[in-house]
C-alpha cells in the first residue's frame, strides 16, 4: 500500500489538472490536519513529559531510570510473549473464520457474523465478568468439573485479549477476501486447479495484505491493553500495567510517559516489517469484479463451519452468562430471577445512553468520511507526503487509552491551545473515540483499496472524468462493504469504550461507559452488568437499524 | 435540511458551546462514594440557598491523575473526599489555597493541615473481606489478624491490592510499616504473608469483589466495599486486623484557581456542621469531625464503640515523605 503515483496518474487534461490537485489536497489535507491536531499533538506532549527531569529541565534521565531496571525488561518480555501468543491465535482463528464467511458455503453465517462482533459492542466489563463467571475458580466450568481452574495469569489474559482481537482480525482479513473476483476462481476451475491449489495460489496471496495488517493491529491493541490485564492477568504484569502503576498509582507522569513512548517502538517496528512484507505482494488487478459465490464443498465447508460455530458459540456463552447474571438476584448465590439490578440507583440513571448514541454516530460518520478521503487522497499524493502519513495513520492504536486520555487533557485544557474551547465538550469525546480507533479503520480501508482494480480508475480518467467524480461513482461503490464495516466498527467502539473517555468526562458531559465504571467502582457489580446488558441491547438495536437503512438505501440506489 | 440532519447539527453546535457557569455553581471533584455524594450534596444544597454543586466522581487514583493533568488550567473549584496520601503529592498540594472553615479548631490537629490547605472531616478504612462460604468449604479458620494470614492453609486464598497502584494497598501496608514494632517488623510481616498471596491487584476494591464472588477466600480491601457486600447479601464478613486497621483521611480543599471561592467556602464550612455530621453517620465508618456517634455502617461492620481502639496509628506526613522509597522497596520485594 505504498503510494503509487506512477500507476495511478492524475488525468492529463490541463483544465482538470488543477481541480484534481485541489481534490487530492483536500482529501489528504483535512484528515492529515485531524491527525496532527488529535494524535500528533497529544503524543508530542507525552514525549515532552518523558524527557522532563524532576527539576523541569529536559534530559534522558527518565529513560535511564526505567531502562536500567531489570523489572522493565522482564515485564517487556512478558508483554511480548503474551502479545505474540495472542496475535498468533487471533489472526489464525480470524483467518479461518474470515475464510468461512467469504469462501465457505454453509447455513447460519449470520450467527457467526453476529457472535464474532459481540466483544466489540460489549463494554469490556461484560467480557471480563463473563470469563470469570464461566472459567473462574468459582465459575460454572470449575463447578461442573469439581475442580478449580486457574484462569488468572498468562492464559486468562490470552483468552480475554483474543476475544477482543478476533473480530478486528476478521474485519480486516475479510476486507481482503470479500472482493475476490469470481471469474478468477471459475478460470481456475476450468483449468482443473485443485481446491488446495486455488487456496494457495489465489486466496492466500489475495489475503496476504489483510493478514499482515491484522497481525499488526492485533499486536498493537494487545500490547497496549490494560483492562484485561487488570481483571484477569493475575500476577502476569505487562507494560500497560506498568504505565498504570506509574501514572495512577504513583502519580509520576514522566516515568509513565517513558513507558508509553517505549510502547510505540515495537509497534512502529511491527508496522515497518509489515510494510516490507506486504510490498512484495500485490492484489489482483482484474478490471471489474464479479462477486465470488462459493459452492458447497463438504471437505472444505464442514471443518470451516465447525470451527466458526465453536468459536462463536464460546463468545456467545461468555456474554450470555453475564446477561443471565444481570437478571438473577445475586450471582452466584441466589439464582432466582429478578429485575432489581435494572433499577439503576446512582445519579444519572440511564440518561447517558442517548448522548452516547449521538456521540458514537458522529464519531462513526466523521471517522468513516475522513479515512475514506485519506485513502483516496493517498493513492494520488506524492510519496514524500503519502509515506509518512501512512505510518502516522496506522499508529494511534499504539497509544494506550489511559495515555491518550491524559494527553488529551494536557493538550486541550491548555489555555495556549487555540482549540482549548473543545475541552469539556462532547466534540472532544467524539474526536478521542475516532482517533483511538483510527488504525483499525484506516487499515481496513487500505486493505480494501488494495483490491481495487486500477484499470477501472484509469479507464474513467481516460474518458475525462475528474478524480472527484471517479471517487464518487467508481471508488465509493466498490469500497461500500468496507466502508460499512468501518462505520459500524467505529460506532460500536464509541458506544462502549472507556479507557480514554474516563478522563474527558465532566459533570455535564458523561457517556454510558462512564456510568458503568461508576457502578462498578461503587461495588454495584450486578447493576453494572445490567447497565452493560442494556447498553449492548441498544447497540445491537442501532446496528440492526443501520443495516436496515443501508439495505433500503442500496435497493433505492439500484431502483433509481 | 431534514429533521434528523438538523437535529444532528444541533447536537454538534450545542456540544461546541461551553455553558457559562452560574454565579453560585461550583464544580467539585471527588472520590467519595456515589450514595454518600448524593446525600451530602442534597444536604448542603438544602442548607445553603442558591448553591448548586456539580460533581465529578472518579476513583482516587484516576482523580489524582486528572488533577495533575489539568494543572495548567484547573477546572475544578474544590477537591473533596480525596485520599490524603494522594492530596499530599506536591503536584496537587501546590494547587490548593489555605482556608480555615468555621469550626476547624474543634477538629483534631491530626485531621487537618497546619497551613490549612486541607482538612478531613471523614476517612475510610481498610478491612479483610472474608467469604464465609468458601472459608467453610475449605475448612479454614476465620482470620483475625495479619499474623493469622501467615497460616500456610491460606496459600492461594488471599488477594490484596498492589500498594504502588492502589491507595487501598498503600493504606494497608503503611499501617504495618508504621506499626509499634517499627518498619523492619512491618516488612517482615508482609514477607511472611506474601507466599499465600494469589495476586496483587491494580484496584483497591477488586480483592473484596473477588472474595464475595468466591474466587478467593480473603480479599484485603476497603471497608465500604465489605459493608456493601454484606448489605447486598453476599456471604461476606468484614474483619479489622488486630494489629490495627489501616485508614485514609478524606480531604476537602479549595483550589487556588477557583473563580467562585465564596461559595466553595460556604460549602466547606457546612462540611463541619452538626447537620453534615448527622449525614456522615449514615454512611461513614470513620468520622473525624467532632460530635459524631458510632455510625450505622460502623455497627454493621462490627466496629467497637471506641473506634480509636482498632485504628492503626498513622502519621500521614511521614507516610507522604516515605512514599517513593517504600513504593520502590515494595516493588523490589514483592513486585511481580
Amino acid at each position: 500500500m505504498t503510494a503509487r503515483p506512477s500507476t495511478a496518474p492524475v488525468p492529463g487534461r490541463k483544465g482538470l489538472f488543477d481541480a484534481n490537485r485541489l481534490f487530492v489536497a483536500a482529501c489528504v489535507g483535512i484528515p492529515a490536519l485531524g491527525l496532527l491536531l488529535f494524535f500528533v499533538q497529544p503524543v508530542a506532549i507525552v514525549f515532552l513529559r518523558s524527557i522532563t527531569e524532576p527539576d523541569g529541565s529536559y534530559g534522558l534521565g527518565n529513560y535511564h531510570r526505567i531502562l536500567e531496571g531489570a523489572r522493565f525488561w522482564r515485564v517487556t518480555g512478558q508483554s511480548l510473549v503474551m502479545t505474540l501468543i495472542t496475535t498468533a491465535i487471533s489472526v489464525g482463528a480470524g483467518f479461518v473464520i474470515a475464510l468461512a464467511l467469504y469462501r465457505g458455503h454453509f447455513r447460519g453465517k449470520w450467527f457467526v457474523r453476529g457472535a464474532i462482533l459481540l466483544p466489540l459492542l460489549a463494554p469490556s466489563l461484560m467480557q471480563s465478568l463473563g470469563l470469570i463467571f464461566l472459567l473462574g475458580r468459582n465459575g460454572i466450568v470449575s463447578r461442573i468439573l469439581g475442580t478449580e481452574i486457574e484462569i488468572y495469569g498468562l492464559w486468562g489474559l490470552v483468552i480475554a485479549n483474543t476475544l477482543y482481537a478476533l473480530p478486528q482480525a476478521v474485519m480486516i482479513i475479510g476486507a481482503a477476501l470479500v472482493l475476490l473476483d469470481a471469474r478468477v476462481y471459475e478460470a481456475a476451475d476450468v483449468m482443473g486447479a485443485r481446491p488446495f491449489r486455488q487456496f494457495r495460489d489465489l486466496t492466500l496471496p489475495a489475503a496476504k495484505y489483510g493478514i499482515l495488517s491484522a497481525i499488526f493491529v492485533v499486536f498493537t491493541i494487545t500490547i497496549t491493553d490494560f483492562g484485561n490485564a487488570a481483571v484477569i492477568g493475575g500476577n502476569y504484569t505487562v507494560l500497560a500495567t506498568e504505565i498504570y502503576r506509574q501514572v495512577v498509582g504513583r502519580q509520576n507522569f514522566n516515568l509513565g510517559a517513558v513507558v508509553g513512548i517505549m510502547l510505540l517502538l515495537p509497534t512502529v517496528l511491527a508496522y515497518f516489517i509489515e510494510r516490507q512484507a506486504s510490498r512484495k505482494s500485490r492484489g489482483q488487478k482484474a478490471a471489474g469484479i464479479l462477486p465470488y459465490v462459493p459452492k458447497y464443498s463438504p471437505l472444505r465447508d464442514i471443518p470451516l463451519a465447525a470451527f466458526s460455530f465453536v468459536v462463536s458459540g464460546f463468545v456467545v456463552l461468555v456474554m450470555a452468562v453475564v446477561v443471565y447474571a444481570s437478571f438473577v438476584t445475586l450471582w452466584p448465590y441466589d439464582l432466582s430471577l429478578s429485575l432489581k439490578n435494572y433499577a439503576i440507583d446512582i445519579a444519572g440513571g440511564y440518561d447517558s445512553l442517548w448522548i452516547t448514541i449521538w456521540i458514537s454516530l458522529w464519531a462513526a460518520a466523521v471517522g468513516t468520511v475522513f479515512v475514506f478521503a485519506l485513502g483516496v487522497g493517498l493513492r494520488h499524493a506524492p510519496a514524500w507526503i503519502a509515506q509518512p502519513l501512512q505510518v502516522l495513520a496506522a499508529m494511534p492504536a499504539a497509544v494506550p487509552g489511559l495515555v491518550l486520555g491524559l494527553a488529551y487533557i494536557m493538550a486541550f485544557n491548555s489555555l495556549s491551545n487555540p482549540f482549548n474551547f473543545l475541552y469539556g465538550t462532547a466534540t472532544l469525546i467524539i474526536a478521542v473515540n475516532f482517533y483511538h480507533y483510527h488504525t483499525q479503520a484506516f487499515l481496513t480501508l487500505q486493505t480494501g483499496f488494495r483490491q481495487f482494480p486500477e484499470t477501472l480508475e484509469e479507464a474513467g480518467a481516460s474518458l475525462g472524468a475528474n478524480l472527484g467524480r471517479l471517487s464518487r461513482d467508481v471508488v465509493l461503490p466498490f469500497m461500500a462493504p468496507m466502508l460499512v464495516s468501518v462505520l459500524l466498527f467505529l460506532f460500536m467502539r464509541s458506544m462502549v469504550t472507556i479507557s480514554a473517555v474516563v478522563f474527558l468526562s465532566t459533570p455535564s458531559v458523561s457517556v454510558a461507559s462512564f456510568q458503568i465504571l461508576r457502578l462498578e467502582d461503587s461495588g454495584r457489580t450486578s447493576q453494572a452488568a445490567a447497565f452493560s446488558t442494556a447498553l449492548m441491547g441498544v447497540v445491537i438495536l442501532a446496528l440492526l437499524l443501520l443495516t436496515l437503512l443501508n439495505r433500503v438505501i442500496a435497493s433505492h440506489h439500484r431502483a433509481g | 435540511m431534514t429533521k434528523s440532519t438538523s437535529l444532528l447539527a444541533g447536537v454538534a453546535l450545542s456540544t461546541l458551546v461551553v455553558t457559562p457557569g452560574f454565579a453560585d455553581e461550583i464544580t467539585v471533584y471527588t472520590a467519595y462514594e456515589e450514595d454518600e455524594i448524593a446525600a451530602y450534596v442534597a444536604g448542603a444544597e438544602a442548607a445553603i440557598p442558591g448553591l448548586k454543586i456539580n460533581v465529578l466522581r472518579l476513583s482516587t487514583g484516576d482523580l489524582a491523575a486528572r488533577i495533575i493533568a489539568e494543572a495548567g488550567n484547573p477546572q475544578a473549584d474544590m477537591l473533596w473526599g480525596q485520599a490524603i496520601t494522594a492530596t499530599m503529592d506536591p503536584q496537587i498540594l501546590d494547587q490548593l489555597e489555605p482556608y480555615a472553615p468555621a469550626g476547624i479548631e474543634a477538629l483534631d490537629a491530626r485531621y487537618r493541615d497546619p497551613e490549612n490547605r486541607w482538612f478531613a472531616p471523614t476517612g475510610y478504612m481498610g478491612t479483610f473481606c472474608v467469604n464465609t462460604d468458601r472459608l467453610a468449604e475449605k475448612g479454614l479458620p476465620m482470620p483475625k489478624s495479619w499474623k493469622d494470614l501467615e497460616n500456610p492453609a491460606f496459600k492461594g486464598e488471599i488477594e490484596m491490592p498492589d500498594p504502588t497502584s492502589s491507595g487501598t494497598g498503600w493504606l494497608h501496608i503503611i499501617s504495618l510499616l508504621q506499626g509499634p514494632e517499627g518498619e523492619e517488623a512491618g516488612w517482615a510481616q508482609l514477607e511472611r504473608v506474601d507466599p499465600n498471596m494469589t495476586q496483587y491487584t491494580q484496584s483497591g476494591s477488586k480483592p473484596c469483589k473477588d472474595a464475595r464472588a468466591g474466587e478467593v477466600t480473603i480479599g484485603i480491601s476497603l471497608g465500604i466495599t465489605g459493608v456493601q457486600s454484606v448489605e447486598q447479601g453476599y456471604p461476606v464478613v468484614t474483619v479489622f486486623p488486630e494489629e490495627g486497621a489501616g485508614y485514609e483521611l478524606e480531604a476537602a480543599a479549595l483550589f487556588k484557581s477557583s473563580k467562585n471561592k465564596e461559595d466553595v467556602k460556604k460549602f466547606m464550612d457546612w462540611l463541619l456542621t452538626p447537620e453534615a455530621v448527622k449525614i456522615y453517620e449514615q454512611y461513614k465508618i470513620l468520622i473525624t469531625a467532632p460530635g459524631a456517634a458510632l455510625s450505622d455502617p460502623a455497627k454493621k461492620a462490627g466496629v467497637p464503640e471506641d473506634l480509636g481502639s482498632i485504628l492503626a496509628g498513622i502519621d500521614f506526613t511521614q507516610a507522604a515523605a516515605d512514599r517513593d522509597r517504600i513504593g520502590d522497596e515494595w516493588l523490589d520485594k514483592f513486585g511481580r
